[in-house]
């Protein structure tokens, strides 16, 4: 039996380069070539795939937008069925209605999305996934198992109160700016009447200034022309 | 022996992962309004290196974005 780690040390020397005649089986023919390197798995999966009964699986489904309710109800029905046949347990059943898509799928701009939650066994997953491709009416699906703890959340919900936010916000902005704009133009009026009222002091003064100017003239004549003073 | 914090450099202008700070286990494919700001223009997913995301929760908004656009939540181009 070959050892982990250094199996080259079990062999004899003389069956190095041995023919084939040699009794003991070689490297190649060994069944533990891959363990005896080292990689030996020390703990395999224990738990055995059929062991595993129930387990949650999610599944999202589009199809088009602009249906009648009947049709809506025949694409629904059809799918459950789907998984009824499959023996599965419904756990959740989210609406959400109409959505825009971001790409056309087959000429459709728009579509709606159901989210459905169920308990099943995971080896019918193959035939209910393949089934869901051949439903009629079903666009696109997606059949996937959620993590570990995994609890149902409502999107649909979080979806509507994410709109009406962003609506909110949007308005919001809109009347923001709006004031921003009234603040400013009331800002600039007020400059506008301060300045006017500067340059209507500048001018007094302009205006009164020349009258000093004269006054002094005047007088500096005056003593000019006075002979009485002796300097 | 000194400290492996004391060896790195800590810069405060470091972004920190939005993902990490509320502990999230999972990035689901249905929640829109978080995946939208993680794509670009064009509808590329933003690099770790513009939003600060950990190398763990890219991955799995990776799958996530992959599987919106999927079902047409998301563009692959713009």
């Amino acid at each position: 039996m070959l050892q982990r780690g250094e199996p080259w040390k079990n062999f004899p020397s003389e069956c190095v380069d041995a023919d084939e005649r040699t009794p003991y089986p070689r490297l190649r023919d060994s069944p533990v070539l891959f363990c005896s390197m080292g990689f030996l798995p020390k703990n395999r999966m224990p738990v055995s795939e059929s062991s595993i009964t129930e387990r949650l699986y999610e599944c999202a489904i589009l199809y088009a937008f602009p249906l009648s309710q009947k049709e809506e109800q025949d694409i629904q029905r059809g799918v459950e069925r789907v998984f009824e046949d499959g023996k599965a347990k419904q756990v959740a059943k989210d609406i959400w209605g109409r959505r825009g898509l971001a790409y056309p799928i087959r000429g459709h701009a728009e579509g709606s999305f159901v989210i459905y939650h169920y308990e099943m066994d995971p080896s019918s997953v193959a035939e209910i996934d393949e089934a869901l491709r051949l439903s009629p009416g079903v666009l696109r699906h997606l059949l996937i198992k959620p993590p570990k703890h995994y609890e149902v959340v409502r999107y649909s919900e979080q979806f509507d109160t994410w709109i009406k936010e962003r609506k909110e916000h949007e308005e919001h902005k809109v009347s923001d700016e709006e004031e921003n704009l009234k603040r400013k133009v009331a800002e600039k009026a007020k400059r506008q009447v301060a300045r006017a009222k500067k340059e209507q002091v500048k001018t007094a003064e302009e205006t009164s200034a020349p009258l000093e100017k004269a006054k002094l003239a005047e007088e500096l004549e005056k003593l000019i022309s006075d002979d009485e003073l002796n300097l | 022996m000194r400290k492996r914090s004391d060896q790195q450099r800590s810069d405060p202008r470091r972004k920190k992962c939005p993902f990490c700070e509320k502990n999230a286990l999972y990035i689901d494919y249905k929640d829109y309004p978080l995946l939208k700001p993680y794509t670009d223009y064009f509808g590329n997913i933003r690099q770790r290196y513009y939003t600060g995301t950990c190398l763990k929760h890219q991955k799995m908004l990776r799958t996530a974005i992959e599987r919106a656009r999927f079902l047409g939540m998301l563009a692959y181009r713009k």
